[in-house]
């Protein structure tokens, strides 16, 4: 076996870190992405602005830069907050923020925008009929999402929540500047220490790969179940 | 006084898009057994009519009632809409309505799509749901296809299986829009059979169809709009049989 020089334990644990950073983010994304594509649907115009301000800046503004804006704007604005709280109530308080919860808040907030554009296509190609029907048997408003659109939409999002999960998993390697300690940034402070870049950056690159394609396998079962009663996806003969 | 409740009354029904007004205070009453069709030309506002007594269309005015209880609006500055939402939604599980294009949920099997909104919606048990619903797949000769999905059906089947879903819902009146419209003709017949059957046992119907002869057979009713307007009303034999304008002669003309 290769021999990590004593760097195994922690790159495991970073990889670890990589990948809790990487789900939590996307549950954040999923969330930001529902509430984005109904803003950016909704009739009302202050909620539509709200959608495309959000959408607007994400997209116009690199990954890295916000990054580093909610960091350490997020820490100054926090001390402010308190510093505040201190002189009005007395209150003395001291919240630091965490590299983990910002990376986090930074890339849902990243990938909320990217999944709002995929979320939106998906809502409109729910047939409407399909709706009126949830609604004229009595359905609440959640019930027919929960029920009718969502799993119809499934089908037509998957494919982009899929792109942007993969594109999501790379960009948590970007909170190593942060000062997280993920498994780029072992793999860069071990290859400081011992001169062998491909000792370490390779397998770093192998386990970013795994988490790909047992992502693209998973993908690929959840599309099936949301194609079934779809044409050739569904597994009816006769 | 021991009345019984009117499933469904419409009084005055009135509804623009834009500057066009589609509906120019409509009125009907369905009593109990009453099969009531709406004919006209397209663009008469029949559908729309149809539309508004389950709210899929907020009329601007006018007053709905559904089983003696009638439904409360109130005034936003985008016009009128229902002011509870909830009784909105328990008296359209008392109205079901068969659509045009059948819609059937695509994503969930035929008996899926029976057992949705009694279990969901009126939160029946499960296993009841299912027996009743394939009492009814039965009854609309379906019940070899309830594990099918509507994509693996034909138009006809489809709309079969959505009246099955219809009836599930023991609905006090039953809508349907143009029911064999997208159906190839010679799928129209199975369907007209059925919604026969139900007309025969005493169901309340409001229906809008081009079928004329449909029409003359099985309704009480028969309501002729034009451009938002009931021109003439009255049983088959008075509004079908001796049209007094000249409109609805030539609208029941046969077409050559």
């Amino acid at each position: 076996m290769i021999d990590l020089q004593g760097y195994g334990p922690r790159l495991l644990e970073g990889a670890m870190v990589t990948l809790e950073l990487a789900l939590l983010s996307l549950v954040l994304a999923v969330i930001l992405g529902l509430l984005t594509a109904s803003a950016k649907l909704s009739r009302n115009r202050a909620i539509h602005a709200i959608g495309t301000l959000y959408t607007t800046l994400i997209r116009g503004v690199p990954d890295l830069v916000l990054m580093m804006l909610l960091f350490y704007g997020g820490q100054i604005g926090i001390n402010m907050l308190t510093d505040q709280l201190y002189d009005a109530f007395d209150v003395d308080i001291f919240i630091n923020v965490d590299a983990f919860v910002a990376g986090v808040i930074t890339i849902g907030l990243i990938f909320g925008a990217y999944m709002g554009e995929t979320f939106r296509g998906a809502f409109q190609s729910v047939e409407e009929g399909q709706m009126e029907a949830a609604r004229a048997y009595g359905m609440s408003p959640w019930l027919a999402f929960r029920r009718v659109r969502f799993p119809l939409m499934m089908r037509h999002a998957l494919p982009g929540i899929g792109n942007n999960w993969m594109v999501l998993l790379k960009t948590t390697a970007l909170v190593s500047i942060i000062g997280l300690t993920d498994m780029v940034r072992v793999a860069a402070e071990a290859t400081k220490a011992t001169h062998e870049p491909f000792l370490f950056m390779l397998p770093v690159a192998g386990i970013y790969l795994i988490i790909a394609s047992l992502s693209e396998w998973g993908f690929a079962k959840l599309s099936k179940r949301y194609s079934t009663g779809f044409g050739e996806a569904s597994e009816w003969t006769n | 006084m021991a009345t019984t409740p009117i499933p469904l009354e419409a009084r005055d029904i009135k509804k623009r898009f834009g500057s066009h007004e589609v509906l120019k205070g409509l009125s009907l009453e369905a009593h109990k057994g009453d099969v009531i069709t709406l004919i006209g030309a397209s663009g008469s506002g029949k559908s729309t009519f149809l539309r508004c007594m389950n709210l899929l269309e907020q009329p601007d005015e006018g007053e709905l009632i559904v089983h003696n209880e009638p439904i409360h609006f109130r005034a936003t500055k985008h016009g009128r809409e229902p002011a509870d939402w909830k009784q909105v939604e328990r008296l359209r599980a008392k109205l079901s309505m068969v659509f045009q294009n059948f819609n059937l949920w695509s994503h969930m099997t035929l008996l899926e799509n029976v057992i949705e909104a009694p279990v969901h919606v009126l939160k029946k048990p499960r296993k009841q749901a299912i027996d009743e619903a394939r009492a009814l797949l039965d009854r609309v000769g379906l019940l070899e296809r309830a594990d099918y999905y509507p994509t693996q059906m034909s138009g006809g089947q489809q709309q079969r299986g959505a009246i099955a879903r219809a009836l599930a819902m023991d609905p006090e009146v039953m809508l349907f829009d143009e029911p064999t419209s997208a159906l190839d003709p010679e799928l129209v017949g199975d369907v007209l059979k059925v919604m026969r059957g139900l007309a025969d046992e005493g169901r309340t119907m409001i229906l809008v169809t081009h079928e004329i002869a449909f029409a003359r057979d099985v309704s009480s009713q028969v309501i002729y709009l034009h451009q938002g307007v009931i021109e003439e009303s009255g049983t088959p034999a008075e509004v079908l049989d001796n049209p007094r304008s000249e409109r609805l002669r030539q609208f029941l003309a046969p077409k050559h």
